[in-house]
């Protein structure tokens, strides 16, 4: 049932991704309304299918890849649709989609993996702390991402003199991808600390498992970012760079599987 | 009836023609009654502005109306005939939808002639020369105008270098709001630029010239301050957009002088408009990390390429007047063509009964039964006949009324059948 629900958000997020290629290819906005009201429907079959899971298993479902990637797709889902709604920028629209589509294309996939069972390491209440909070990070960091690469773009066109494009000015990126870290900056490091705690609690060595360390390091470049940010008054085509370094580090940590999130880290 | 439109334009005239034959405003109502009078119209409006002078008259007489053109502003006949140019009907009502949504303007989309052809339409009405035809006519090409402006971006990119200066600062700064304009130097351009950066929301302004009380004079106008010459650097860094237009010889906004602003800054980035010949802004400054510099050829070839995108739009606003006058011709057609086919039919029927009833007097000695089976057969055959005869020409009027010549056709069945609508 929940896969089947899944299925079809996915389903309807693909009207998303067709948006961002055919924009990408005709170098003009093509089927954006469309892609938004499937991607909405798709969010509350999603929602479904979360709800569906919560049912079978009893308990909220956290603890698999598969419950994982559908829970990360599911906030990336409600974080552009909020970024939509509050800044307007269509052109985000073009990250957005296809990041939505493969996060639930792959915990589709992941979904053939599944237990019913929880693993024994992951009955604690930690694991409710520790996974939402880094992923919430995460998605605030992809949105800081999206923001720094349309930064780049605009800036580069204003640069090189050609502005027929519908990009967002220059500031509204700059303002957008400062939030989205501002946000995304404390949860991660809430979440690397309360999974560092709860390794502790289980007598885990976690200071040497090299997905721990992977975090820390792309949480050392935000922590260079934010710092920079503030205090030299970094902002524009530096800060984005550095975002974008730090969203590449997520994505190598986040892909990662290895030590003893093997089996249950996503 | 029909509808002509006379005139000449800047495609077909030069100015040493239109300026002869422009009308000026507050003469239009009386030359609109003369017009009437000479004319045999039973509509009219005047169009005059300075690219184009335009009658739009509802059945007068096409070469009356060029005529009445010549003796109002005396001017002999052959020093226009090549000049003008003269639809009907369909022709005419595209070329006035045209008109009025830009597409036949010098600078293709402006703005202005929506405004004017307004205008020429109140004139018109108050000299009480618009009745049942022009006025729905107008209405529609009104609504053609809305509809072109925003379905297609005919108007929508900056054409004008003071307005390129504005869209190019929303795409550093998205909202103008509470940023600062600094004017360096004092020129027309620079003043126009400014004023339409403080009409978009721009905050304060900073104006600074080697004349002070120039810079003073100016920075009145926008409600700004003036700054010495000497100092302009010092507040150099709370300026947000930069117009650089003075007469210096070297440039004066040097790259470390740049570099130094946006340090002050913290970063904030600047747009710096440079309409000075020669520059007053290094080009190297555009290097500068949040420093945007462009210069008068960059702003042109900014106007350029928007100029060719509204070409390209253009395209697709013809798409739209194309389907708006036939749709018209089609409306004001049908409002003919029903009245048209019952008075077809009540005028041959009228016929018909006549022809009976002076065919009963014949049949007078007749027995009476057989008297009323002759005429009832009578009356069945020229029924038959009338139907049959009319079947034809009915429903090609009915088709005809999607074509935009069909209102030439319907009067022509009027005229052969002596039909004259109420």
């Amino acid at each position: 049932m929940h896969v089947q629900l899944l299925k079809l958000a996915l389903g309807l997020y693909s009207v998303g991704l067709l948006h961002s290629v055919l924009t990408v290819l005709r170098k003009k906005q093509t089927l954006f309304k469309p892609a938004v009201v499937a991607t909405l429907i798709g969010f509350a079959c999603h929602v479904a299918s979360i709800i569906a899971r919560v049912y079978e298993q009893r308990t909220f479902p956290l603890s698999q890849p598969y419950e994982s990637f559908s829970f990360f797709a599911a906030l990336a889902v409600l974080a552009s649709l909020i970024v939509y709604w509050r800044y307007k920028i269509t052109s985000l629209g073009v990250f957005a989609f296809p990041a939505i589509f493969v996060m639930t294309f792959v915990a589709i996939l992941q979904a053939y993996n599944a237990q019913d069972s929880v693993p024994e390491l992951l009955r604690s209440r930690w694991i409710y702390i520790h996974t939402p909070l880094i992923i919430l990070g995460y998605v605030a960091f992809f949105v800081a991402f999206s923001a720094a690469v349309l930064y780049l773009v605009q800036e580069r066109e204003l640069k090189r003199k050609r502005v027929f494009n519908r990009l967002p000015s220059l500031e509204i990126c700059d303002d957008l991808a400062y939030r989205s870290l501002a946000l995304g900056f404390p949860l991660m490091t809430l979440g690397i600390l309360s999974g560092a705690l709860y390794a502790q609690q289980v007598s885990l060595s976690w200071m040497s498992d090299p997905k721990t360390l992977l975090a820390f390091l792309t949480w050392l470049i935000y922590l260079l970012l934010i710092h920079y940010r503030l205090i030299a008054g970094w902002r524009g085509k530096k800060a984005a760079y550095l975002a974008i370094a730090g969203f590449v580090g997520v994505l190598v940590t986040f892909s990662f599987s290895g030590g003893f999130h093997a089996n249950f880290h996503p | 009836m029909e509808l002509a439109l006379i005139g000449v334009s800047h495609k077909t005239a030069p100015v040493e023609v239109r300026e002869r034959l422009a009308f000026s405003s507050d003469k239009i109502r009386a030359a609109l009654a003369t017009l009437l009078e000479r004319t045999h119209a039973a509509e009219a409006m005047i169009l005059s502005t300075c690219n184009r002078v335009e009658i739009v008259a509802q059945g007068p007489d096409a070469q009356l109306v060029q005529d009445f053109i010549c003796e109002y502003h005396q001017i002999p006949a052959e020093a226009i005939s090549k000049h003008v140019y003269s639809y009907k009907n369909a022709e005419a009502i595209r070329h006035l939808f045209r008109v009025t949504a830009s597409l036949d303007s010098m600078m293709l989309g402006e703005p202005q002639i929506l405004g004017q052809v307004k205008e020429a339409y109140r004139l018109a009405s108050e000299a009480g020369t618009i009745g049942s035809s022009l006025s729905p006519l107008l209405d529609r090409a009104f609504a053609v105008a809305k509809r072109v402006r925003s379905e297609t971006g005919i108007s929508q990119s900056a054409v004008s270098i003071s307005y390129a200066a504005v869209e190019l600062a929303r795409k550093i700064f998205g909202d103008l709001a509470g940023k600062t304009v600094m004017i360096i130097g004092a020129s027309k351009m620079g003043e126009l630029a400014a004023k339409h950066l403080k009409r978009n929301g721009v905050g304060s302004v900073l104006v600074t010239n080697r004349t002070f009380e120039r810079a003073v004079e100016i920075a009145k106008i926008f409600e700004g301050a003036a700054v010495p010459f000497e100092h302009f650097t010092d507040h150099m860094e709370h300026a947000d957009i930069v117009i650089s237009s003075t007469g210096a010889p070297h440039f004066i906004i040097t790259k470390s002088l740049a570099e130094q602003v946006i340090r002050n800054r913290r970063n904030k980035p600047v747009f710096f408009i440079d309409i000075a010949v020669p520059r007053d802004v290094d080009p190297l400054v555009n290097d500068i990390d949040n420093a945007f510099v462009y210069d008068i050829d960059d702003l042109q070839q900014v106007i350029d390429a928007n100029m060719r995108e509204r070409m390209k739009e253009a395209g697709r606003a013809e798409e739209i007047v194309d389907r708006e006058v036939q749709a018209f011709c089609t409306r004001m057609q049908s409002r003919e063509v029903a009245p048209t086919i019952v008075l077809l039919r009540e005028t041959v029927d009228r016929v018909r009964r006549e022809e009976i009833e002076r065919y009963r007097k014949l049949l007078r000695d007749m027995p009476a039964e057989q008297q009323q089976a002759t005429l009832a057969a009578i009356d069945q055959v020229t029924q038959s006949l009338m139907n049959k005869i009319l079947h034809h020409p009915i429903t090609q009027m009915k088709e005809m009324n999607s074509d935009p010549n069909g209102s030439e056709f319907v009067e022509t069945v009027r005229k052969i059948f002596n039909i004259k609508l109420p």
